[in-house]
């Protein structure tokens, strides 16, 4: 369910841009030093939004640094650490251990059991840090898979769940923001769920795996609702963000919120058409 | 709050977001505790900044219930999370009202009506008025004729605990059972605003073209370099598969 939150490349500024990629490189190394290698691995594009959503809220002290990078060898990359690189770091290691735990139980992944040995360590650290958090988490996942395995139809509820986990991410503390925080994580999260289902249906159906979609696939006006109720998810985490008031990297927010987020899809339906079109 | 939250915030009325947001990230700075540990002043310097936050969520949240979606109620994500312990409908904490159902209106046309609501709608009808939104999905379900009323509460009711694919299908069933029905019309109308104001917002940020080749073409190249040298712990950056 990683790789939807990512940039619309080509209509970023190239400074927004750097500056993107100094938090993604600063999330990097903080989850090199936090973590070790392991915790590098759980690298993604998608926790970045989120330490420059909570930048933007919060405007901590951010350290700009450099580093070299064994993945891309030439030259200096430019990193932004704050106290969110942290945050995210540890919160991508939880999710990480929670993804190989759910491998493990399906043995989908033959590396899943040495690989979940080694995370699961950081990740214990982890909850010992954010308990309340890392209860609601495992305890959503618990939820999705229980309702996956029963093979709910209720799009809200199986969506919802992962709209829990992703809602407890975005809400870094009890605040004055944990209300619109919670409210753009939660339906983030939902869109999130509910693309990567778009995304995996022809597989699901051929492999006879469960999908919420499967319902919805006969309905002539198929892909019309699919994309109403994705974007009825992005308006709802959309508007919760614009309540925020977020001066510094909001246009960056904004291409991926209402630019970025879509590209999978449309490369989806593209794909789609042109197979159809064979 | 008698203060025009314009004025509070020093901005005129017609300021764009961004000038509310910066105005009050200043004030913010201004006036926040931390900044007047030495203030003599410091008990209205905490006034200020309690003034200063309510003006702005006067200004920025006003828009909620038009918007159609959480005015004020979010209980705690714990609180919420035990009420989804029954499954059937996975709510998740309190997604507000209507931002005050007198400003949705549609309760004060409906009172006549109410009296020959049976009584669980009638029951799901106070508690969605005070916030209950479990609880009133609860009453709904011992109902067993799913009128275009029992379509129209569970639609808020839904819409309450961030439901909004059920909610939305419930308001447009309520709409077409009883398409004279000026509230269920304004619910449905207001279940589909979310959207188009979605669309509008997002017209300078899309391109004609947005498929395959436009994407993470960069970040999959990286995902490549970044599994190359890390313990093949597995493939999670930019993986599809979660």
């Amino acid at each position: 369910m990683f790789g939807y939150i990512v940039i619309h490349k080509s209509e970023l500024k190239i400074k927004d841009f750097e500056a993107y990629n100094a938090f993604y490189c600063g999330l990097c190394k903080t989850l090199k030093k936090r973590h070790g290698i392991s915790g590098q691995a759980t690298l993604n594009y998608d926790l970045t939004m989120v330490v420059l959503l909570l930048t933007g809220l919060y405007e901590p002290e951010i350290s700009w640094g450099k580093t070299r990078c064994l993945a891309h060898p030439l030259g200096n990359h430019t990193t932004a650490v704050n106290v969110f690189s942290a945050y995210c770091a540890d919160m991508n290691v939880l999710l990480a251990d929670e993804k190989l735990k759910d491998d493990v139980a399906d043995e989908k992944k033959l590396s899943a059991p040495l690989s979940h040995l080694i995370l699961n360590r950081k990740a214990r650290k982890v909850r010992a840090l954010y308990p309340e958090k890392a209860a609601v988490i495992t305890a959503s996942l618990q939820e999705l898979a229980a309702a996956e395995e029963r093979g709910e139809t209720n799009l809200d509820l199986v969506s919802g769940c992962f709209g829990k986990v992703l809602a407890t991410v975005c809400c870094y503390k009890d605040d004055v923001w944990q209300e619109e925080l919670n409210r753009f994580g939660f339906f983030l999260g939902k869109f999130i769920y509910l693309l990567d289902a778009y995304d995996d249906l022809s597989h699901d159906l051929k492999k006879g795996c469960y999908n919420p979609l499967i319902p919805l696939k006969d309905h002539e006006d198929f892909e019309e609702r699919v994309y109403r109720i994705l974007e009825m998810m992005m308006s709802e985490a959309a508007r919760a963000f614009e309540i925020l008031p977020i001066v510094t990297y909001s246009e960056i927010l904004r291409n991926i919120l209402y630019g970025g987020v879509w590209l999978k899809y449309f490369a989806k339906r593209e794909k789609d058409q042109k197979t159809d079109d064979d | 709050m008698m203060t025009d939250p314009y004025k509070v915030l020093g901005v005129s009325p017609d300021a764009s977001d961004e000038e509310i947001k910066k105005a009050y990230r200043k004030l913010c700075m201004k006036y926040h505790p931390d900044a007047n540990v030495d203030n003599p002043n410091k008990a209205q310097a905490e006034e200020k900044f309690k003034e200063v936050q309510q003006a702005y969520e006067a200004i920025m949240k006003k828009d909620s219930a038009a918007f159609g979606n959480s005015g004020g109620g979010f209980g705690s994500y714990q609180g919420g999370y035990g009420n989804s312990g029954n499954g059937s409908y996975g709510g998740f904490g309190n997604f507000g009202g209507f931002g005050g159902f007198g400003g949705f209106g549609g309760f004060g046309g409906f009172n006549n009506a109410q009296q020959e609501l049976p009584p669980e709608l009638k029951a799901a009808a106070n508690y969605i008025r005070n916030g209950y939104y479990q609880e009133a999905l609860t009453a709904l379900k011992g109902v067993e004729k799913k009128t275009a009323a029992w379509y129209y509460y569970s639609a808020l009711a839904n819409r309450g605990l961030g439901n909004n694919v059920t909610a939305k299908d419930h308001a447009e069933q309520a709409y077409r059972m009883e398409p004279h029905n000026f509230i269920y019309q304004n619910l449905y109308q207001q279940c589909q605003n979310g959207n188009t104001w979605y669309q509008t917002q997002s017209q300078p940020y899309r391109t004609a073209r947005m498929g395959c080749n436009n994407v993470c073409l960069d970040s999959c190249l990286l995902t490549l370099a970044c599994n190359l040298c890390c313990c093949g712990g597995g493939n999670y950056c930019c993986g599809r598969n979660y």
